[in-house]
């Protein structure tokens, strides 16, 4: 039996690649439609291209040969002999399925830096705001700001317009002079083009204004501070001014989930943009026999280069070759991706939007100051003896927030880079969805 | 559209629709505050929405730390930020 974990699109690209070729497959996903992030939805997807998105949701629920196990939170899985037992939960009810082969298509969060204020209520990363929007049909506040980095900024403020929220101001901190550096990437990706004219259409359409070379640097309940940034996110001195908002919804690119291959031992490694993500070959094998990795997990690369992982990653799953013109749409995909890495850089600019008492772990309510205390005079060498002293990253989110940020700090405290090694061992973690002691010990719920 | 459901949270009344999370359909109706933290008693509220961060706990029917922005809220359903 074949197993995907993540639906997603990648997730949904190769179970729709295994059925088309007469196998039977399951996709165990965790929320309670298939579609993942980026295809979240109530009744239809909508957005640019969703027809795209319609067809394999609709396969996946009508082919006999797709089973769609929604709600289904993995835990751990582990290898016996020459299977793999995936254990999840269900509302709170333990179960095992096992799998001769797994396609894992976990995909990724939003990145999240630390400023003045991003404790508070009304502030949010993007994709909280497009999830209560898509997945639930609630406006994230009345005047919103969206702010940060990469392209996944433009469904956000356009959806929240369109659904008659008022956007206040669309930040991006980078210039789009950067997509200069990438000629090949974008003449190898003419559909970009039209993607961004129904984008520009759009923000037209809602009168939305959008600034570059600019960042939320600062909340307070009903008002946000903006400031001009330099493109390694340095504020520019005196460029700060005060605007009125309830809801910042502000992300910095995307962090690949990497917690479950890594506990099947999947070969990993650090990419361009210092995401930890695994390494495959081009046909999706992961270094583990029988495990295909595809889509954020890989690299982040946005949903078209999903897709085509996806279906790569299922057609070799069941030994159909690989179509040299589907090879080639990978290869322009990826540097697209790539170019998507050099136009919307994360520098470390950031470090100084915190104040002292910012809390840099909100799980643990770590703040800036025990983080630096915990280098001068503790004398933590690194993030992980840093984490020990402070309790950073030991909450309940496992370090998914703020780990990297914390190794980011402890680095600039010493005058070091982050190491491939550190990086690798913060994206890690023994547990992939945090669950309670009861149901770890007896398999079912503590009610 | 179906019957609304009703829940309380805190101790008040609030209504939602069907498949809507328990942060949603306190959003929507203006509460935005979820829960206190432990050390500072600061107020945190929805943060990453899917289900990453565990900012916005809390207890649903006696059952400690479910993320509000996953759980669906159902008929008659007992939410209160602490337990």
């Amino acid at each position: 039996m074949i197993l995907v974990i993540g639906g997603g699109p990648a997730g949904l690209a190769a179970a729709v690649a295994i059925a088309r070729n007469g196998q039977e497959v399951t996709i165990l996903d965790s929320a309670p439609r298939a579609g993942g992030q980026y295809w979240r939805h109530r009744t239809r997807v909508d957005g640019y291209k969703s027809e795209k998105s319609a067809m394999y949701l609709q396969e996946v629920a009508q082919n006999p040969l797709i089973h769609f196990i929604s709600g289904a939170n993995v835990w751990s899985a582990s290898r016996v002999k020459d299977r793999f037992a995936i254990n999840y939960l269900v509302s709170g009810n333990e179960l095992t399925i096992t799998a001769q082969k797994l396609i894992l298509a976990t995909g990724a969060f939003d990145r999240s830096l630390p400023f003045a204020g991003w404790e508070l209520p009304g502030v949010m990363t993007p994709g909280a705001a497009q999830s209560l929007l898509k997945g639930h049909g609630v406006l994230a506040g009345r005047r919103v700001i969206v702010a940060g980095t990469g392209p996944f900024l433009l469904p956000v403020a356009t959806g929240i317009a369109a659904a008659g929220g008022t956007v206040v101001g669309l930040y991006e901190a980078q210039s789009p002079l950067r997509w200069a550096l990438s000629p090949v990437a974008l003449l190898l990706n003419p559909s970009k083009f039209a993607e961004l004219l129904y984008y520009a259409k759009q923000v037209r359409k809602y009168r939305i204004r959008i600034q570059f070379g600019k960042g939320v640097t600062a909340f307070d309940t009903h008002s946000a501070v903006v400031s001009r940034l330099s493109s390694d996110l340095e504020v520019v001195a005196g460029s700060e001014e005060k605007i009125e908002c309830d809801v910042v919804a502000v992300g910095w690119g995307f962090t690949p989930d990497v917690t479950l291959g890594g506990i099947l031992g999947c070969a990993q490694k650090v990419d361009l943009d210092g995401t930890v993500i695994f390494n495959v070959d081009q046909n999706q094998r992961s270094s583990q026999k029988d495990i295909w990795i595809a889509g954020e997990a890989t690299g982040i690369g946005g949903s078209d280069l999903a897709l085509v992982e996806g279906e790569i990653a299922g057609l070799d799953c069941v030994g159909i070759g690989i179509s040299p013109s589907l090879a080639f749409r990978k290869i322009r995909k990826t540097l697209f991706a790539r170019a998507l890495q050099k136009s919307y850089p994360v520098g470390n600019g950031w470090k100084k939007w915190s104040r002292n008492t910012t809390k840099i772990c909100r799980c643990e309510e770590v703040s800036l100051q025990d983080i630096a205390d915990s280098v001068t005079d503790l004398g933590a060498f690194d993030s992980r003896t840093a984490k020990l002293f402070t309790r950073a990253g030991m909450g309940l989110c496992q370090g998914r927030i703020c780990s990297r940020n914390v190794s980011e700090i402890v680095a600039g405290l010493q005058g070091c880079q982050v190491s491939d090694n550190e990086r690798i061992g913060y994206s890690n973690r023994p547990i992939a969805t945090p669950i309670s002691l009861g149901e770890l010990s007896d398999g079912k719920s503590t009610k | 559209m179906s019957a609304p459901i009703n829940f309380t949270f805190n101790g008040s009344t609030y209504s939602g629709e069907v498949g809507q999370s328990i942060a949603a359909a306190l959003i929507s109706q203006d509460q935005r505050v979820l829960r206190t933290t432990r050390f500072d008693e600061a107020p945190r509220s929805i943060f990453c929405g899917i289900g990453i961060c565990f900012d916005c706990v809390v207890v649903v029917n006696g059952i400690a730390n479910q993320r509000s922005c996953l759980v669906e809220i159902t008929e008659g359903a007992v939410i209160v930020s602490k337990q």
